[in-house]
Protein backbone atom coordinates (compact mmCIF):
# COMPACT_ATOMS: atom_id res chain seq x y z
CA UNK A 1 0.00 0.00 0.00
CA UNK A 2 1.38 3.40 -0.95
CA UNK A 3 -0.05 5.34 1.97
CA UNK A 4 1.35 5.16 5.49
CA UNK A 5 -0.71 3.11 7.88
CA UNK A 6 -0.58 2.41 11.58
CA UNK A 7 -0.28 -1.24 12.57
CA UNK A 8 -2.87 -3.18 10.66
CA UNK A 9 -5.82 -1.71 12.44
CA UNK A 10 -9.03 -1.89 10.48
CA UNK A 11 -11.77 0.63 11.06
CA UNK A 12 -15.01 1.31 9.24
CA UNK A 13 -14.66 3.84 6.45
CA UNK A 14 -16.34 7.09 7.51
CA UNK A 15 -19.12 8.46 5.42
CA UNK A 16 -18.04 11.49 3.41
CA UNK A 17 -18.99 14.71 5.20
CA UNK A 18 -19.16 18.20 3.72
CA UNK A 19 -15.97 20.11 4.53
CA UNK A 20 -16.46 22.72 7.28
CA UNK A 21 -15.15 26.04 6.00
CA UNK A 22 -15.66 28.02 9.21
CA UNK A 23 -11.93 28.67 9.33
CA UNK A 24 -12.26 30.77 6.18
CA UNK A 25 -14.79 33.01 7.92
CA UNK A 26 -12.54 33.24 10.99
CA UNK A 27 -9.57 34.20 8.86
CA UNK A 28 -11.68 36.76 7.02
CA UNK A 29 -12.87 38.26 10.31
CA UNK A 30 -9.28 38.60 11.56
CA UNK A 31 -8.19 40.29 8.34
CA UNK A 32 -11.18 42.64 8.58
CA UNK A 33 -10.23 43.56 12.15
CA UNK A 34 -6.64 44.23 11.08
CA UNK A 35 -7.79 46.46 8.22
CA UNK A 36 -10.24 48.31 10.46
CA UNK A 37 -7.48 48.88 13.02
CA UNK A 38 -5.26 50.41 10.32
CA UNK A 39 -7.93 52.49 8.62
CA UNK A 40 -10.22 53.66 11.44
CA UNK A 41 -7.43 54.75 13.84
CA UNK A 42 -9.18 53.64 17.05
CA UNK A 43 -6.18 55.00 18.99
CA UNK A 44 -7.51 58.49 18.39
CA UNK A 45 -10.40 57.75 20.72
CA UNK A 46 -8.85 58.29 24.14
CA UNK A 47 -10.81 55.71 26.13
CA UNK A 48 -10.43 53.08 23.43
CA UNK A 49 -6.69 53.68 23.25
CA UNK A 50 -6.48 53.32 27.02
CA UNK A 51 -8.52 50.11 26.95
CA UNK A 52 -6.49 48.53 24.15
CA UNK A 53 -3.15 49.38 25.72
CA UNK A 54 -4.11 48.02 29.15
CA UNK A 55 -5.72 44.93 27.59
CA UNK A 56 -2.61 44.26 25.51
CA UNK A 57 -0.24 44.81 28.40
CA UNK A 58 -2.14 42.44 30.71
CA UNK A 59 -2.00 39.71 28.08
CA UNK A 60 1.61 40.30 27.07
CA UNK A 61 2.59 40.01 30.70
CA UNK A 62 0.38 37.07 31.64
CA UNK A 63 0.66 34.85 28.56
CA UNK A 64 4.32 33.87 29.12
CA UNK A 65 3.42 32.85 32.67
CA UNK A 66 0.53 30.75 31.37
CA UNK A 67 2.96 29.23 28.87
CA UNK A 68 5.41 28.33 31.65
CA UNK A 69 2.52 26.81 33.61
CA UNK A 70 1.36 24.83 30.56
CA UNK A 71 4.91 23.63 30.01
CA UNK A 72 5.16 22.40 33.61
CA UNK A 73 1.72 20.85 33.30
CA UNK A 74 2.66 18.95 30.13
CA UNK A 75 5.89 17.71 31.71
CA UNK A 76 3.94 16.43 34.72
CA UNK A 77 1.41 14.70 32.49
CA UNK A 78 3.92 12.96 30.25
CA UNK A 79 6.88 12.28 32.53
CA UNK A 80 5.55 11.93 36.10
CA UNK A 81 3.74 8.65 36.79
CA UNK A 82 0.29 8.91 38.28
CA UNK A 83 1.35 6.60 41.11
CA UNK A 84 3.50 9.41 42.53
CA UNK A 85 0.43 11.54 43.14
CA UNK A 86 -1.64 8.60 44.33
CA UNK A 87 0.90 8.08 47.12
CA UNK A 88 0.68 11.74 48.10
CA UNK A 89 -3.10 11.62 48.00
CA UNK A 90 -3.09 8.82 50.56
CA UNK A 91 -1.43 11.05 53.18
CA UNK A 92 -3.61 12.62 55.89
CA UNK A 93 -5.03 15.96 54.86
CA UNK A 94 -3.35 17.71 57.79
CA UNK A 95 -0.03 16.77 56.21
CA UNK A 96 -1.01 17.12 52.56
CA UNK A 97 -2.27 20.68 52.63
CA UNK A 98 0.69 22.38 54.36
CA UNK A 99 3.04 20.32 52.16
CA UNK A 100 1.17 21.44 49.03
CA UNK A 101 1.36 25.07 50.16
CA UNK A 102 5.08 24.77 50.85
CA UNK A 103 5.59 23.22 47.40
CA UNK A 104 4.82 26.67 46.06
CA UNK A 105 8.28 27.71 47.22
CA UNK A 106 9.70 25.71 44.33
CA UNK A 107 7.42 27.14 41.63
CA UNK A 108 8.36 30.72 40.84
CA UNK A 109 5.53 31.82 38.56
CA UNK A 110 2.56 34.06 39.13
CA UNK A 111 -1.07 33.09 39.57
CA UNK A 112 -1.81 32.58 35.85
CA UNK A 113 0.84 29.85 35.66
CA UNK A 114 -0.28 27.97 38.75
CA UNK A 115 -3.82 27.31 37.48
CA UNK A 116 -2.91 24.87 34.67
CA UNK A 117 -0.45 23.09 36.96
CA UNK A 118 -3.08 22.62 39.70
CA UNK A 119 -5.58 21.38 37.14
CA UNK A 120 -3.06 18.84 35.90
CA UNK A 121 -2.11 17.73 39.42
CA UNK A 122 -5.77 17.07 40.25
CA UNK A 123 -6.24 15.10 37.04
CA UNK A 124 -3.14 13.03 37.74
CA UNK A 125 -4.43 11.89 41.11
CA UNK A 126 -3.35 14.46 43.68
CA UNK A 127 -6.26 15.28 45.95
CA UNK A 128 -8.10 18.35 44.58
CA UNK A 129 -7.84 20.02 47.99
CA UNK A 130 -4.04 19.79 47.85
CA UNK A 131 -3.95 20.91 44.21
CA UNK A 132 -6.03 24.00 45.02
CA UNK A 133 -3.92 24.75 48.10
CA UNK A 134 -0.83 24.65 45.90
CA UNK A 135 -2.50 26.82 43.26
CA UNK A 136 -3.40 29.54 45.74
CA UNK A 137 -0.19 29.47 47.76
CA UNK A 138 2.39 29.27 44.95
CA UNK A 139 1.86 32.81 43.60
CA UNK A 140 2.44 34.24 47.09
CA UNK A 141 5.08 32.09 48.75
CA UNK A 142 7.47 31.59 45.83
CA UNK A 143 10.95 33.12 46.17
CA UNK A 144 10.50 35.69 43.40
CA UNK A 145 7.43 37.14 45.09
CA UNK A 146 9.10 37.15 48.50
CA UNK A 147 12.08 38.99 46.97
CA UNK A 148 9.92 41.53 45.15
CA UNK A 149 7.96 42.24 48.34
CA UNK A 150 11.24 42.72 50.19
CA UNK A 151 12.53 45.15 47.57
CA UNK A 152 9.28 47.13 47.48
CA UNK A 153 9.25 47.65 51.27
CA UNK A 154 13.00 47.93 51.83
CA UNK A 155 13.79 50.84 54.10
CA UNK A 156 10.39 50.96 55.77
CA UNK A 157 9.51 50.09 59.36
CA UNK A 158 6.87 47.68 58.12
CA UNK A 159 9.31 45.63 55.99
CA UNK A 160 9.19 42.39 57.97
CA UNK A 161 5.48 42.69 58.71
CA UNK A 162 4.84 42.87 54.99
CA UNK A 163 7.25 40.12 53.90
CA UNK A 164 6.49 37.73 56.78
CA UNK A 165 2.80 38.62 56.96
CA UNK A 166 2.28 38.01 53.26
CA UNK A 167 3.97 34.62 53.45
CA UNK A 168 2.19 33.41 56.58
CA UNK A 169 -1.27 34.76 55.77
CA UNK A 170 -0.95 33.52 52.17
CA UNK A 171 -0.16 30.00 53.41
CA UNK A 172 -2.96 30.17 55.97
CA UNK A 173 -5.58 31.28 53.46
CA UNK A 174 -4.54 28.67 50.88
CA UNK A 175 -4.70 25.87 53.47
CA UNK A 176 -8.11 27.05 54.68
CA UNK A 177 -9.52 26.94 51.14
CA UNK A 178 -8.05 23.46 50.69
CA UNK A 179 -9.62 22.38 53.96
CA UNK A 180 -13.05 23.67 52.94
CA UNK A 181 -12.80 21.84 49.61
CA UNK A 182 -12.08 18.74 51.66
CA UNK A 183 -12.56 15.35 50.11
CA UNK A 184 -14.12 16.39 46.81
CA UNK A 185 -13.03 14.25 43.90
CA UNK A 186 -11.54 15.65 40.65
CA UNK A 187 -14.79 14.92 38.80
CA UNK A 188 -16.68 17.04 41.32
CA UNK A 189 -14.23 19.93 41.29
CA UNK A 190 -13.09 20.21 37.69
CA UNK A 191 -15.51 21.33 35.03
CA UNK A 192 -16.86 18.69 32.66
CA UNK A 193 -14.86 20.07 29.78
CA UNK A 194 -11.75 20.30 31.92
CA UNK A 195 -12.05 16.66 32.88
CA UNK A 196 -12.88 15.13 29.55
CA UNK A 197 -11.49 17.55 27.01
CA UNK A 198 -8.42 15.51 26.18
CA UNK A 199 -8.46 12.34 24.07
CA UNK A 200 -7.00 9.11 25.28
CA UNK A 201 -3.65 9.54 23.54
CA UNK A 202 -1.52 6.90 25.22
CA UNK A 203 -0.95 5.16 21.88
CA UNK A 204 0.75 8.24 20.48
CA UNK A 205 4.50 8.91 20.66
CA UNK A 206 5.62 10.74 23.79
CA UNK A 207 6.59 13.90 21.85
CA UNK A 208 3.17 14.09 20.28
CA UNK A 209 1.50 13.63 23.67
CA UNK A 210 3.71 16.30 25.19
CA UNK A 211 2.78 18.87 22.56
CA UNK A 212 -0.87 17.87 22.69
CA UNK A 213 -0.97 18.66 26.39
CA UNK A 214 1.19 21.79 26.11
CA UNK A 215 -0.90 23.33 23.35
CA UNK A 216 -4.15 22.05 24.82
CA UNK A 217 -3.48 23.74 28.16
CA UNK A 218 -2.29 26.92 26.46
CA UNK A 219 -5.39 27.22 24.33
CA UNK A 220 -7.67 26.24 27.21
CA UNK A 221 -6.24 28.86 29.58
CA UNK A 222 -5.73 31.58 26.97
CA UNK A 223 -9.41 31.97 26.15
CA UNK A 224 -10.36 32.60 29.77
CA UNK A 225 -7.38 34.84 30.34
CA UNK A 226 -8.41 36.99 27.38
CA UNK A 227 -11.93 37.39 28.77
CA UNK A 228 -10.59 38.29 32.23
CA UNK A 229 -8.04 40.75 30.83
CA UNK A 230 -10.72 42.45 28.75
CA UNK A 231 -12.98 42.91 31.78
CA UNK A 232 -10.08 44.20 33.90
CA UNK A 233 -9.00 46.63 31.17
CA UNK A 234 -12.55 47.90 30.75
CA UNK A 235 -12.89 48.57 34.47
CA UNK A 236 -9.49 50.27 34.61
CA UNK A 237 -10.56 52.45 31.71
CA UNK A 238 -13.82 53.67 33.16
CA UNK A 239 -13.57 53.41 36.94
CA UNK A 240 -11.21 55.89 38.63
CA UNK A 241 -9.10 54.20 41.27
CA UNK A 242 -9.44 57.29 43.46
CA UNK A 243 -12.74 55.89 44.73
CA UNK A 244 -10.88 53.86 47.34
CA UNK A 245 -9.02 56.87 48.78
CA UNK A 246 -12.00 58.00 50.83
CA UNK A 247 -11.91 54.96 53.10
CA UNK A 248 -8.15 54.89 53.72
CA UNK A 249 -8.51 55.71 57.41
CA UNK A 250 -11.49 53.49 58.23
CA UNK A 251 -10.66 50.24 60.07
CA UNK A 252 -12.49 47.47 58.23
CA UNK A 253 -13.52 49.34 55.12
CA UNK A 254 -9.91 50.14 54.25
CA UNK A 255 -9.17 46.40 54.14
CA UNK A 256 -12.21 45.66 52.01
CA UNK A 257 -11.42 48.59 49.71
CA UNK A 258 -7.90 47.35 49.07
CA UNK A 259 -9.15 43.81 48.45
CA UNK A 260 -11.68 45.19 45.97
CA UNK A 261 -8.97 47.19 44.24
CA UNK A 262 -6.73 44.13 44.00
CA UNK A 263 -9.66 42.25 42.45
CA UNK A 264 -10.25 44.97 39.86
CA UNK A 265 -6.64 45.73 38.93
CA UNK A 266 -5.73 42.05 38.35
CA UNK A 267 -2.02 42.66 38.82
CA UNK A 268 0.70 40.04 38.66
CA UNK A 269 1.82 38.77 42.07
CA UNK A 270 5.45 39.21 41.13
CA UNK A 271 5.15 42.98 41.02
CA UNK A 272 2.02 43.92 42.91
CA UNK A 273 4.06 44.77 46.03
CA UNK A 274 5.40 47.86 44.26
CA UNK A 275 1.88 49.05 43.64
CA UNK A 276 0.73 48.20 47.16
CA UNK A 277 3.70 50.08 48.60
CA UNK A 278 2.60 53.22 46.79
CA UNK A 279 -0.67 53.35 48.75
CA UNK A 280 0.94 55.28 51.56
CA UNK A 281 -2.41 56.58 52.79
CA UNK A 282 -3.32 52.99 53.73
CA UNK A 283 -1.70 51.18 56.64
CA UNK A 284 0.31 47.93 56.46
CA UNK A 285 -2.77 45.80 57.21
CA UNK A 286 -4.70 47.17 54.22
CA UNK A 287 -1.66 46.78 51.99
CA UNK A 288 -1.32 43.17 53.20
CA UNK A 289 -4.97 42.54 52.36
CA UNK A 290 -4.19 43.77 48.82
CA UNK A 291 -1.13 41.51 48.56
CA UNK A 292 -2.80 38.35 49.84
CA UNK A 293 -6.21 38.71 48.20
CA UNK A 294 -5.08 39.82 44.71
CA UNK A 295 -3.02 36.75 43.74
CA UNK A 296 -5.90 34.47 44.77
CA UNK A 297 -8.96 36.30 43.51
CA UNK A 298 -9.05 38.83 40.70
CA UNK A 299 -10.94 39.39 37.47
CA UNK A 300 -8.68 37.43 35.16
CA UNK A 301 -8.38 34.60 37.70
CA UNK A 302 -12.17 34.60 38.08
CA UNK A 303 -12.48 33.85 34.37
CA UNK A 304 -9.82 31.13 34.61
CA UNK A 305 -11.49 29.53 37.65
CA UNK A 306 -14.91 29.56 35.98
CA UNK A 307 -13.47 27.83 32.94
CA UNK A 308 -11.47 25.28 34.91
CA UNK A 309 -13.53 24.43 37.97
CA UNK A 310 -17.10 23.42 38.61
CA UNK A 311 -19.92 25.75 39.48
CA UNK A 312 -19.57 26.96 43.03
CA UNK A 313 -15.78 26.77 43.19
CA UNK A 314 -15.36 30.48 42.54
CA UNK A 315 -17.92 31.24 45.26
CA UNK A 316 -16.09 29.00 47.74
CA UNK A 317 -12.74 30.61 46.96
CA UNK A 318 -14.12 34.17 47.17
CA UNK A 319 -15.92 33.56 50.47
CA UNK A 320 -13.09 31.71 52.22
CA UNK A 321 -10.28 33.92 50.90
CA UNK A 322 -12.19 37.08 51.82
CA UNK A 323 -13.10 35.86 55.32
CA UNK A 324 -9.67 34.54 56.29
CA UNK A 325 -7.78 37.47 54.75
CA UNK A 326 -10.07 39.91 56.52
CA UNK A 327 -9.68 38.27 59.92
CA UNK A 328 -5.92 37.89 59.59
CA UNK A 329 -5.32 41.44 58.39
CA UNK A 330 -7.69 42.81 61.04
CA UNK A 331 -5.43 41.19 63.59
CA UNK A 332 -2.44 42.88 61.92
CA UNK A 333 -4.39 46.15 62.00
CA UNK A 334 -4.96 45.83 65.74
CA UNK A 335 -1.29 45.12 66.35
CA UNK A 336 0.35 47.36 63.72
CA UNK A 337 -2.29 49.85 62.66
CA UNK B 1 -19.72 -1.27 4.97
CA UNK B 2 -16.18 -1.35 3.64
CA UNK B 3 -13.07 -1.60 5.76
CA UNK B 4 -9.99 0.57 5.16
CA UNK B 5 -6.65 0.88 6.94
CA UNK B 6 -6.48 3.81 9.39
CA UNK B 7 -4.29 6.47 7.78
CA UNK B 8 -1.97 8.90 9.45
CA UNK B 9 -2.89 12.27 8.01
CA UNK B 10 -2.68 15.97 8.70
CA UNK B 11 -5.03 17.04 11.45
CA UNK B 12 -6.72 20.34 10.64
CA UNK B 13 -7.32 20.95 14.35
CA UNK B 14 -3.64 20.59 15.17
CA UNK B 15 -2.60 22.75 12.22
CA UNK B 16 -4.98 25.50 13.31
CA UNK B 17 -3.69 25.33 16.90
CA UNK B 18 -0.11 25.57 15.62
CA UNK B 19 -1.12 28.63 13.60
CA UNK B 20 -2.69 30.37 16.60
CA UNK B 21 0.36 29.69 18.77
CA UNK B 22 2.58 30.80 15.89
CA UNK B 23 0.71 34.10 15.82
CA UNK B 24 1.46 34.63 19.51
CA UNK B 25 5.09 33.71 18.90
CA UNK B 26 5.19 36.26 16.07
CA UNK B 27 3.80 38.90 18.42
CA UNK B 28 6.48 38.29 21.04
CA UNK B 29 9.28 38.22 18.43
CA UNK B 30 7.96 41.46 16.91
CA UNK B 31 7.92 43.16 20.31
CA UNK B 32 11.43 41.94 20.96
CA UNK B 33 12.90 42.95 17.62
CA UNK B 34 11.17 46.32 17.24
CA UNK B 35 11.65 47.53 20.81
CA UNK B 36 7.90 47.88 21.32
CA UNK B 37 8.15 45.81 24.51
CA UNK B 38 8.33 49.02 26.54
CA UNK B 39 4.95 50.18 25.28
CA UNK B 40 3.46 47.40 27.40
CA UNK B 41 5.96 46.26 30.03
CA UNK B 42 8.50 47.85 32.33
CA UNK B 43 12.22 47.19 32.13
CA UNK B 44 11.72 45.00 35.20
CA UNK B 45 9.47 42.55 33.33
CA UNK B 46 10.79 42.92 29.77
CA UNK B 47 12.41 39.48 30.12
CA UNK B 48 8.94 37.95 29.76
CA UNK B 49 8.90 38.79 26.05
CA UNK B 50 11.80 36.52 25.03
CA UNK B 51 10.42 33.82 27.33
CA UNK B 52 7.04 34.07 25.60
CA UNK B 53 8.70 34.11 22.17
CA UNK B 54 10.65 30.93 22.86
CA UNK B 55 7.85 28.93 24.49
CA UNK B 56 5.18 29.89 21.95
CA UNK B 57 7.61 29.22 19.07
CA UNK B 58 8.47 25.82 20.54
CA UNK B 59 4.78 25.07 21.08
CA UNK B 60 3.84 26.07 17.52
CA UNK B 61 6.73 24.22 15.95
CA UNK B 62 6.21 21.13 18.08
CA UNK B 63 2.51 21.07 17.28
CA UNK B 64 3.29 21.47 13.58
CA UNK B 65 5.79 18.61 13.62
CA UNK B 66 3.29 16.36 15.40
CA UNK B 67 0.29 17.50 13.39
CA UNK B 68 -0.16 14.17 11.62
CA UNK B 69 -2.60 12.03 13.48
CA UNK B 70 -4.10 8.59 13.14
CA UNK B 71 -7.37 9.73 14.67
CA UNK B 72 -9.85 12.04 13.09
CA UNK B 73 -9.30 15.51 14.55
CA UNK B 74 -11.26 17.92 12.40
CA UNK B 75 -11.40 21.62 13.11
CA UNK B 76 -15.02 22.08 14.15
CA UNK B 77 -16.86 25.37 14.00
CA UNK B 78 -16.60 26.13 17.73
CA UNK B 79 -12.87 25.41 17.87
CA UNK B 80 -12.25 27.54 14.78
CA UNK B 81 -13.94 30.58 16.33
CA UNK B 82 -12.22 29.97 19.66
CA UNK B 83 -8.79 29.90 18.02
CA UNK B 84 -9.77 33.05 16.13
CA UNK B 85 -10.64 34.74 19.43
CA UNK B 86 -7.28 33.72 20.88
CA UNK B 87 -5.53 35.21 17.85
CA UNK B 88 -7.55 38.44 17.93
CA UNK B 89 -5.38 40.25 20.55
CA UNK B 90 -2.31 39.48 18.42
CA UNK B 91 -3.96 41.05 15.38
CA UNK B 92 -4.95 44.13 17.38
CA UNK B 93 -1.51 44.70 18.91
CA UNK B 94 0.29 44.22 15.60
CA UNK B 95 -2.15 46.17 13.45
CA UNK B 96 -2.55 49.22 15.65
CA UNK B 97 0.09 51.94 15.45
CA UNK B 98 2.29 52.22 18.56
CA UNK B 99 0.56 54.24 21.28
CA UNK B 100 1.05 55.18 24.91
CA UNK B 101 -1.23 56.12 27.77
CA UNK B 102 -2.06 59.81 27.68
CA UNK B 103 -4.03 62.50 29.45
CA UNK B 104 -7.26 60.48 29.54
CA UNK B 105 -5.75 57.89 31.85
CA UNK B 106 -4.42 60.41 34.37
CA UNK B 107 -7.82 60.97 35.93
CA UNK B 108 -8.44 57.22 36.20
CA UNK B 109 -5.22 56.67 38.07
CA UNK B 110 -5.43 59.65 40.37
CA UNK B 111 -5.38 57.52 43.52
CA UNK B 112 -1.72 57.01 43.06
CA UNK B 113 -1.05 60.34 41.45
CA UNK B 114 -3.01 62.46 43.89
CA UNK B 115 -1.27 61.48 47.05
CA UNK B 116 1.10 58.69 46.27
CA UNK B 117 2.70 57.24 43.21
CA UNK B 118 4.25 53.94 42.38
CA UNK B 119 7.76 54.79 43.42
CA UNK B 120 9.60 52.86 46.07
CA UNK B 121 11.25 54.58 48.99
CA UNK B 122 14.51 56.05 47.78
CA UNK B 123 17.03 58.73 48.55
CA UNK B 124 16.61 61.89 46.50
CA UNK B 125 20.30 62.62 46.44
CA UNK B 126 21.45 62.02 42.84
CA UNK B 127 20.63 63.97 39.67
CA UNK B 128 16.93 64.81 39.91
CA UNK B 129 14.45 62.99 37.70
CA UNK B 130 10.76 62.17 37.50
CA UNK B 131 11.04 59.14 39.77
CA UNK B 132 12.52 61.41 42.46
CA UNK B 133 9.51 63.68 42.05
CA UNK B 134 7.20 60.69 42.46
CA UNK B 135 9.10 59.43 45.48
CA UNK B 136 8.88 62.88 47.07
CA UNK B 137 5.13 62.97 46.51
CA UNK B 138 4.83 59.54 48.13
CA UNK B 139 7.22 59.62 51.06
CA UNK B 140 7.77 62.46 53.57
CA UNK B 141 11.45 61.59 53.96
CA UNK B 142 12.02 61.91 50.19
CA UNK B 143 10.05 65.18 50.15
CA UNK B 144 12.26 66.59 52.91
CA UNK B 145 15.32 65.72 50.83
CA UNK B 146 13.82 67.38 47.76
CA UNK B 147 12.92 70.47 49.80
CA UNK B 148 16.58 70.70 50.74
CA UNK B 149 17.38 70.96 47.06
CA UNK B 150 14.86 73.69 46.23
CA UNK B 151 16.12 76.00 43.52
CA UNK B 152 18.26 73.37 41.81
CA UNK B 153 18.02 72.93 38.08
CA UNK B 154 16.03 69.97 36.76
CA UNK B 155 15.32 68.70 33.25
CA UNK B 156 12.19 66.60 32.79
CA UNK B 157 10.71 64.88 29.74
CA UNK B 158 6.98 64.27 29.79
CA UNK B 159 3.67 65.00 28.16
CA UNK B 160 1.48 68.01 28.73
CA UNK B 161 -1.68 67.75 30.79
CA UNK B 162 -3.78 70.81 31.46
CA UNK B 163 -6.24 71.45 34.25
CA UNK B 164 -9.19 73.75 33.71
CA UNK B 165 -8.92 74.92 37.31
CA UNK B 166 -5.33 76.12 36.85
CA UNK B 167 -5.29 78.32 33.73
CA UNK B 168 -1.80 79.72 34.39
CA UNK B 169 0.20 76.52 34.50
CA UNK B 170 0.60 73.22 32.75
CA UNK B 171 1.20 69.83 34.29
CA UNK B 172 4.08 67.77 33.00
CA UNK B 173 3.14 64.12 33.40
CA UNK B 174 4.94 60.83 33.24
CA UNK B 175 3.66 57.34 34.03
CA UNK B 176 5.64 55.09 36.29
CA UNK B 177 5.21 51.38 35.55
CA UNK B 178 6.50 48.69 37.86
CA UNK B 179 5.35 45.63 35.94
CA UNK B 180 2.98 46.28 33.04
CA UNK B 181 0.96 49.27 31.93
CA UNK B 182 -2.00 48.01 33.94
CA UNK B 183 -0.21 49.14 37.11
CA UNK B 184 0.83 52.54 35.71
CA UNK B 185 0.86 55.31 38.27
CA UNK B 186 1.24 59.02 37.73
CA UNK B 187 4.04 61.48 38.53
CA UNK B 188 3.32 65.12 37.82
CA UNK B 189 5.02 68.46 38.24
CA UNK B 190 3.44 71.86 37.84
CA UNK B 191 5.25 74.03 35.30
CA UNK B 192 4.90 77.76 35.86
CA UNK B 193 6.19 80.59 33.71
CA UNK B 194 4.80 79.29 30.42
CA UNK B 195 1.77 80.24 28.36
CA UNK B 196 -0.51 77.15 28.59
CA UNK B 197 -2.37 77.97 25.39
CA UNK B 198 0.82 77.31 23.42
CA UNK B 199 0.87 73.66 24.45
CA UNK B 200 -1.58 70.91 23.64
CA UNK B 201 -2.63 67.99 25.80
CA UNK B 202 -0.50 64.88 25.19
CA UNK B 203 2.27 66.89 23.51
CA UNK B 204 5.69 65.55 24.57
CA UNK B 205 8.14 68.22 25.72
CA UNK B 206 11.44 68.53 27.53
CA UNK B 207 11.46 71.24 30.18
CA UNK B 208 14.43 72.66 32.06
CA UNK B 209 13.79 74.86 35.08
CA UNK B 210 14.25 75.36 38.79
CA UNK B 211 12.51 72.92 41.11
CA UNK B 212 10.47 74.12 44.10
CA UNK B 213 8.62 71.54 46.23
CA UNK B 214 5.66 72.92 48.14
CA UNK B 215 3.58 70.72 50.43
CA UNK B 216 2.77 67.67 48.27
CA UNK B 217 3.23 69.46 44.96
CA UNK B 218 6.40 69.99 43.00
CA UNK B 219 6.69 73.16 40.92
CA UNK B 220 9.19 73.89 38.18
CA UNK B 221 9.85 77.50 37.24
CA UNK B 222 10.63 77.45 33.52
CA UNK B 223 11.38 79.95 30.77
CA UNK B 224 9.60 79.52 27.42
CA UNK B 225 12.91 79.05 25.59
CA UNK B 226 13.82 76.17 27.91
CA UNK B 227 11.00 74.05 26.51
CA UNK B 228 11.53 71.87 23.46
CA UNK B 229 9.17 69.55 21.67
CA UNK B 230 10.38 65.95 21.66
CA UNK B 231 9.14 62.71 20.09
CA UNK B 232 7.61 60.03 22.28
CA UNK B 233 10.60 58.32 23.94
CA UNK B 234 11.48 54.70 23.20
CA UNK B 235 10.70 53.97 26.85
CA UNK B 236 7.68 56.19 27.53
CA UNK B 237 7.12 54.74 30.99
CA UNK B 238 9.58 55.02 33.84
CA UNK B 239 10.47 52.20 36.20
CA UNK B 240 11.27 53.04 39.82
Amino acid sequence: MATRTQAHEQVPAPAAEPRDLTWVWVLGALVAVALAARVAHPNQVAWLRNLLIVFGSLLIEAMPFVAVGALASALIEVFVPASTFAKMASLPRAVQLPAAAMAGLAFPVCECGSVPVARRLARKGLSPAAAVTFMLAAPIVNPVVIASTFVAYRGRDSLWVMVGGRFVIGMLVAICVGWVIGARRPGELLRGAAVGDEPDDHDEPRASRFFSHLTGDLVFMARFLIVGALIAATIQTFVPSSIVDRVAGLPVLSLLAMMTLAFLLSLCSESDAFVAASFTSFGPSAQLAFLVFGPMVDLKLGALYMGTYSKGFLRTVVVVVTAVTLVATLWIQVVWG
Amino acid sequence: MSLVARRVRWSSGRLATATALGAWAALFWTLLLTGRTYLYLSSRTAWLVPVGAVIFSAGALGRLLTARSAGDEPLDRRSAWMLGAITLPVVLVLALPPATLGTYSVSKRSTFGGSAIGATARDVTGPLDFVDVGAAQSFPSAMRQLEGRAGESITLDGFVTKEASEPNEILLTRYIVTCCVADATVAQVRIVGLEPSQYADDEWVSVTGLVYPFQRDVFVQAEPDSVTQIPVPDQPYLTP
